[in-house]
């Protein structure tokens, strides 16, 4: 008979006994799996504040636009499934001079907004898929936590943000 | 043909008792995993006698993100990203279903490596996916120690997808023609030792879980699905298998490459309790661990350098028509069922048939006689994840 | 794919369900899957059939999706055979021409899975299920207006006076959305006309 059955009806003294044994033995392995780990297996956990993870390089943080080597396409806004990104450009001033983005694409728009909701971002990374410069990617910053739902839109225009630059793009 | 459905009106259980003044009357409670985290939000209307369910019906939506709306409105690689989000704990089977039912319509030829590459990560994600049902299924069961012990090797999977994909539970990794990136040597080194590690560790689960007195009678002969109501009701996966039928989709109806593997397809054998109830449900997912090391181990063996991604357009249309994919996911089988219009950038109609969505159906069945906390480990063993559910 | 042929299965029905009109529908492009289209009135004897036949059975009910084609709406039963020696599926439509109170017997008594895949049908669609024992909503709430999986369905502004879609959070310069709204235009103008 299956020790383990739980018709008790028709069990014999052996069966109880059997069953009894049993319950103690397996409680008894596993207790001792669980005591091993008192001092048998090294903790794994991390205290956070203090002691911080460092990131694989492809993690997928908060997004970072270098305005400077955009040429707002606009590719990045059309890949976005959650349409986050928003951007505005107008023709370059008569006369102005035509700078080059870090890989030699003339910038023939002058870029006069670059915004993404945060909120509303889903960090799938699309966006940074198709931008032709790669100046749009993912940094590794996330504590990125704000009072207001206003306070995640971010302009890449705005000189604070600019300055981000030089802590976040890995040249 | 008989007809098996006759729940109807919740029927008043007979109390023998010898005074005439005692009354009793169905209490209602509301029960159901509530904490988004792990399976998702439910409510169960369970309708009680004391402690024994009467009737149970459950009542969904409370993640619902209108998915199916949404996909209608955005091009064929953005809906990835909304496909990871039906099953999180498995987000990989949702890409892949979902760009294995593109890939059919466009007819895109996926590279070798990239579909070893899809079935590695798929493999891995199954593990991952299992292990967190198997800590869970401890946890509603009152066992906390497992849940650690999980997850401990759940986040050795997490870490290598986050290293390769760059996220940790919605990776948007497997692409319409490939996957996103490749593996490096190093990376598939660790996997090998994650498998090496990953069957010891197997073995320990199971004199800690499987085999133990407690977790065996609060399991075995409990919630028990035969197959008839599996096959009624259309259950997949280690549901169906739980109940003792051999049928799993990467064996019977192969797709990828997966009929160039060898493994085998664990059913339920009525070990302990009757096959359908909830160990035997529980067995299989844990037997289902060890194939899928099994599987890695020979795509090991297989992979070869290459390309990663096919040859696929850069804005894709897709021709006029529907087709209807099935995958086999770590809940059971994921359909994409795709209209197409000509010219359309976007899927005219992108339907997901979700294996919890038809377990969860089951419950009202097997709930009327349950203890309530035998109810609590029915919904346990289903392994829910109301993401896929809700859609 | 399908494992099935889609013709022989047609003529297989119209001879054992007297009425049911069963037009095999393959695609040329061999990539696209094949549906057999039968007549609305007998789906629920075509089901009962399709489940208790011995030629070729499908024991599996997979899912029911609803198609919206502005001209008429679709339901498309998705079936499965889980056999080891001969897996199969087959998808089997009905077409719904009255978009004001469609409704469509159900297949519940036949295959219990049917139960929650009708409730999803209806609430999506707005399809009735008759003799469906529990028809209501499912995944939206009871009280919800209108049927969104529609292609005509536009949404409610407010629910409950709560703001649907407040206005600080929606980018209504959005491409799509202005292109869904042109088309959903056309399609109310031409119904109009």
């Amino acid at each position: 008979m299956n020790p383990h059955s739980t018709t008790h009806e028709t069990a014999s003294v052996k069966d109880y006994f059997g069953a009894l044994f049993n319950g103690i033995k397996t409680t008894v392995v596993g207790m001792w799996i669980t005591f091993r780990y008192v001092w048998g297996v090294k903790s794994v956990s991390i205290e956070y504040p203090e002691v911080r993870e460092v990131l694989p390089e492809r993690s997928r943080m908060r997004l970072f636009n270098d305005v400077q080597n955009c040429i707002s396409c606009t590719q990045c806004a059309m890949a976005c499934p959650v349409d986050c990104i928003y951007i505005a450009s107008e023709k370059m001033p008569e006369g102005a001079e035509i700078k080059k983005t870090s890989n030699g694409q003339p910038i023939r728009l002058l870029l006069t907004q670059f915004t993404i909701d945060t909120a509303l971002c889903c960090y799938c990374g699309l966006c940074t898929t198709v931008c032709p410069t790669e100046c749009l990617t993912h940094s590794h910053d996330y504590e990125f936590s704000q009072y207001t739902i206003d306070g995640m839109k971010y302009d890449y225009l705005a000189p604070d943000v600019i300055a981000w630059r030089d802590r976040i793009v890995k040249v | 043909m008989q007809t098996r459905w006759d729940i109807g009106e919740p029927e008043k259980p007979t109390i023998n008792a010898d005074t005439e003044q005692m009354k009793s009357e169905l209490l209602v409670l509301n029960m159901g995993p509530q904490h988004p985290a792990t399976h998702g939000v439910l409510r169960i209307e369970i309708w009680t006698d004391s402690e024994i369910v009467a009737h149970a019906i459950p009542h969904l939506g409370y993640l619902h993100r209108c998915m199916e709306k949404h996909s209608e409105n955005i091009d064929f690689r953005g809906v990835i990203p909304y496909v990871d989000r039906l099953d999180y704990l498995a987000s990989m089977y949702m890409e892949w279903g979902y760009a294995l039912t593109v890939e059919k319509m466009l007819g895109t030829e996926v590279p070798r490596r990239a579909e070893l590459l899809r079935i590695l990560t798929g493999e891995l994600q199954r593990i991952g996916s299992h292990l967190m049902a198997f800590g869970t299924y401890a946890l509603d069961l009152g066992a906390f120690s497992p849940f650690l012990y999980a997850f401990d090797y759940r986040e050795r999977i997490l870490r290598l997808f986050e290293e390769v994909s760059g996220a940790r539970l919605l990776y948007n990794y497997i692409w319409i023609g490939g996957v996103w990136n490749d593996w490096t040597d190093e990376q598939l080194e660790r996997v090998k030792t994650f498998c090496d590690d990953m069957e010891e560790e197997a073995k320990k689960y199971h004199e800690l879980v499987s085999m133990n007195k407690i977790f065996v009678e609060r399991t075995a002969n409990v919630g028990v699905m035969s197959l008839q109501d599996c096959l009624d009701f259309g259950a997949t996966g280690p549901v169906l298998r739980g109940a003792g039928y051999k049928w799993d989709l990467r064996k019977n109806k192969p797709y990828s490459l997966y009929s160039e593997f060898d493994f085998d397809v664990p059913v339920g054998t009525g070990e302990q309790g009757v096959p359908g109830d909830c160990w035997n449900r529980y067995i299989v997912r844990m037997k289902e661990v060890i194939e899928s090391i099994k599987i890695i181990r020979q795509v090991m063996d297989k992979l070869e350098p290459g390309s990663i991604m096919g040859k696929v357009p850069k804005i894709i249309k897709l021709p006029k028509g529907e087709v209807y994919v099935r995958t086999e996911a770590p809940r059971g089988e994921i359909g994409f069922h795709m209209v197409a219009e000509q010219d359309q950038k976007t899927p005219y109609r992108l339907k997901v048939k979700s294996p919890c969505f038809t377990h969860i159906s089951m419950l009202p069945r097997v709930a009327p006689g349950q203890m309530i906390a035998d109810f609590v480990a029915t919904v346990g063993s289903i392994d829910i994840v109301l993401g896929e559910v809700d859609r | 794919m399908h494992n099935v042929d889609l013709n022989q299965l047609a003529s297989l029905i119209n001879k054992n369900v007297n009425g049911a009109n069963a037009t095999a529908h393959v695609p040329e492009d061999k990539k696209l899957d094949g549906s057999i289209t039968v007549e609305t009135s007998h789906v629920a004897k075509v089901c009962e059939w399709l489940r208790g036949n011995s030629e070729i059975p499908f024991n599996a009910l997979q899912s029911i999706s609803g198609v919206d084609y502005m001209e008429w709406m679709e339901v498309c039963y998705m079936f499965a055979h889980f056999d080891v020696a001969a897996p199969r599926e087959l998808i089997l439509k009905v077409k719904l021409t009255d978009r004001v109170n469609p409704n469509v017997d159900s297949i519940m008594k036949t295959y219990p899975a049917a139960d929650f895949q009708e409730r999803e049908c209806y609430d999506m669609f707005g399809i009735k299920f008759n003799n469906h024992k529990d028809l209501r909503r499912i995944l939206c709430p009871d009280d919800w207006k209108g049927w969104p999986l529609r292609k005509d369905y536009v949404a409610e502004k407010t629910y409950n006076g709560m703001d649907i879609y407040p206005d600080n959070k929606m980018n209504y310069e959005d491409r799509d959305y202005i292109v869904r709204q042109a088309m959903i235009k056309k399609a109310q103008e031409t119904k109009a006309q």
